[in-house]
């Protein structure tokens, strides 16, 4: 499974979309974290994109895993026009999937290679992890760093994508009292995803190891290290 | 290269660069940061003739210590934090004030602290703050560490360059120019209409839990900052907070954890959230939310759309009228200046 890409076509059943209050619409494509879903979700941001360029009371979609937030300038367009706005974008997402072909995306494009210094004080979380699934650390290194992550939307912070692909067996609740600081390019686990924490900031992810790559570079011309639909591969350091 | 214009000796509580902020990166989790008045960032701007979006100082609660290096004229609006000259006279909010070289600007806070001041007050210079564009907007971006002042507060030794230093600072002044003054009129288009709030607007949804967040009488927590703020008061009824499948959510939700105690998203919100969102604070009362100071108490009462829009709209309306009596009051001045007094 961990290596199959989402593939972006819309999920059976049309989307909701309802005002979040008064300069905001959610369209919402239910609960589920399914891959699949949040790349639709990708694929109508994509086409609100585009549309808004002509359409300047529209403003950035912020897509997540199951819906897009579309915000807009109340006074510039009705809620009528606005939701109907959101609709054509989710007809041209369809219709756009539908000519790109099921399975387009994700695995075209380079794998996104992440090394990591696995446990010890980079990844304090490590041995806790391993003992909850009944597992050794190495064990946990080995799997975390086999599967194939498929980044499902960046958010929570600048650069922060959330990966799914985990494996079944390191599937983790977050730690029940959030750290207060989280260093730079620390990886962690939380729920069914792994994440790598562009910047230091309070955080409840389980740590289980850290990266020296720089996940977010406001200069540079793509700020952002990973991108939506991008595959991501977790390379273990080993001390020589 | 001649030094700024104002130099800092005291940063104050948080002080930060703030424009209309950087809405076009959420996608990236960028959170849209800007000022958290936006009203009061825009009178301080008009009253020194800068569009109402330009970069100024926010600053919260205390305010910084400044000296003047060269001379400038400064628009002040939102709390009053108690500006004045040293040894001098005080610099009122809702009015532009000329400084001169060597003068020492205190901005020491209210010294009675009442919860009804506001909390945030904003200093625009001609053209607006000279820091580099990061991402579109020269906001400080303090989660990410860039934006502003290198991505941080005003400390010690920081200068302040205006954008239009050079005209702004040698421009001759006449001795009878009156300095501008924030046309106050009633209702909303009072400088300071935000500056003691005790209720916000709010539309509901999209879950469940209106009514009995309107039934409490709420308290801004102590845990109360730029990202957001915490209420204080009896949680809600089981049941109305709770989780939710991770989604984008916009300045002013209210957010409700499994444990009743509502959170209101600030100007530096994180772009995603996973709690419930029962209400959205209306967008002509985000200048409000951005007033609240810890211990203030505070009311949440829903509105429907069309009062919420009636709202907004009356907010622009009040700004245009005010920048277009100030340009007639500047125009007036420009007059005076020509024909020599």
């Amino acid at each position: 499974m961990p290596d199959r890409g989402p593939s972006g076509s819309p999920p059976s059943g049309s989307p909701s979309i309802e005002p979040v209050g008064d300069a905001g619409l959610l369209i919402s494509l239910g609960s589920t974290t399914d891959p699949d879903v949040a790349a639709w979700a990708q694929a109508i941001a994509a086409a609100i994109d585009t549309a808004r360029a002509a359409t300047p009371a529209i403003g950035r979609p912020v897509p997540a895993h199951a819906s897009v937030l579309v915000p807009f300038d109340p006074l510039a367009i009705e809620l009528e026009d606005a939701i109907d706005f959101a609709r054509q974008a989710v007809v041209a997402a369809e219709a756009g999937s539908s000519v790109a072909g099921a399975g387009a995306g994700a695995d075209d494009g380079p794998v996104i290679e992440i090394p990591v210094r696995y446990g010890g004080p980079d990844g304090p979380d490590l041995d806790a992890v391993a003992g909850l699934h009944g597992l050794r650390p190495d064990e946990v290194v080995d799997l975390h760093a086999s599967a194939r992550y498929h980044v499902l939307f960046l958010g929570f912070g600048p650069g922060f994508g959330y990966l799914g692909g985990l494996p079944a067996a390191l599937v983790t609740p977050r730690r029940a009292s959030p750290r207060e600081r989280v260093p730079a390019g620390s990886v962690g686990i939380a729920g069914e995803h792994t994440a790598v924490y562009p910047l230091a900031m309070p955080g409840g992810w389980q740590l289980i190891g850290r990266t020296d790559r720089v996940l977010f570079d406001p200069d540079r011309p793509d700020p952002a290290l990973l991108r939506p639909g991008a595959t991501v591969r977790f390379v273990p350091l080993r001390d020589e | 290269m001649t030094g700024p214009a104002l130099e800092v000796l005291d940063g104050g509580l948080l002080t930060t660069v703030q424009d209309a902020g950087r809405p076009d990166w959420t996608h990236l989790g960028v959170p849209a940061s800007g000022a958290a008045d936006p009203w009061s960032l825009a009178v301080a701007n008009l009253l020194v003739g800068n569009d109402p979006g330009r970069a100024a100082l926010e600053m919260t609660l205390v305010g910084p210590t400044l000296v003047v290096r060269g001379a400038i004229t400064v628009g002040l609006a939102g709390a009053d934090l108690g500006a004045r000259i040293r040894d001098g006279r005080r610099l009122a909010p809702g009015r532009s004030h000329r400084l001169g070289a060597g003068d020492f600007v205190e901005i020491p806070g209210d010294s009675r602290s009442l919860p009804s001041t506001g909390a945030r007050a904003y200093l625009a210079v001609p053209g607006g703050v000279d820091v580099p564009l990061v991402l579109g907007s020269r906001s400080t971006c303090l989660a990410g560490g860039f934006g502003g002042l290198d991505g941080r507060a005003l400390r010690l030794g920081d200068g302040i360059w205006p954008a239009l230093a050079a005209a702004a600072g040698s421009a001759p002044v006449g001795a009878v120019r009156p300095e501008l003054v924030w046309p106050e009129a009633d209702g909303a288009d009072r400088f300071d209409a935000v500056v003691t709030p005790a209720t916000l607007r709010v539309v509901v949804g999209p879950a469940p839990g209106l009514d009995a967040l309107g039934t409490i009488d709420w308290r801004v927590g102590t845990a109360a900052n730029r990202v957001g703020i915490r209420l204080d008061g009896e949680p809600l009824p089981d049941g109305i907070g709770g989780e939710t499948t991770t989604h984008g959510v916009p300045w002013g939700a209210i957010q409700v954890p499994p444990d009743g105690r509502p959170i209101i998203l600030g100007a530096d919100h994180q772009t995603t959230g996973g709690y419930r969102v029962v209400a959205v604070v209306i967008s002509a009362d985000l200048a409000v939310l951005g007033q609240l100071r810890p211990g203030a108490s505070l009311r949440l009462v829903a509105v429907d759309r069309p009062a919420a829009l009636r709202a907004l709209r009356a907010r622009r309306d009040a700004l245009s009228a005010g920048a277009a009596a100030l340009r007639d009051a500047a125009g007036w001045d420009a007059l005076i200046d020509s024909a020599g007094g």
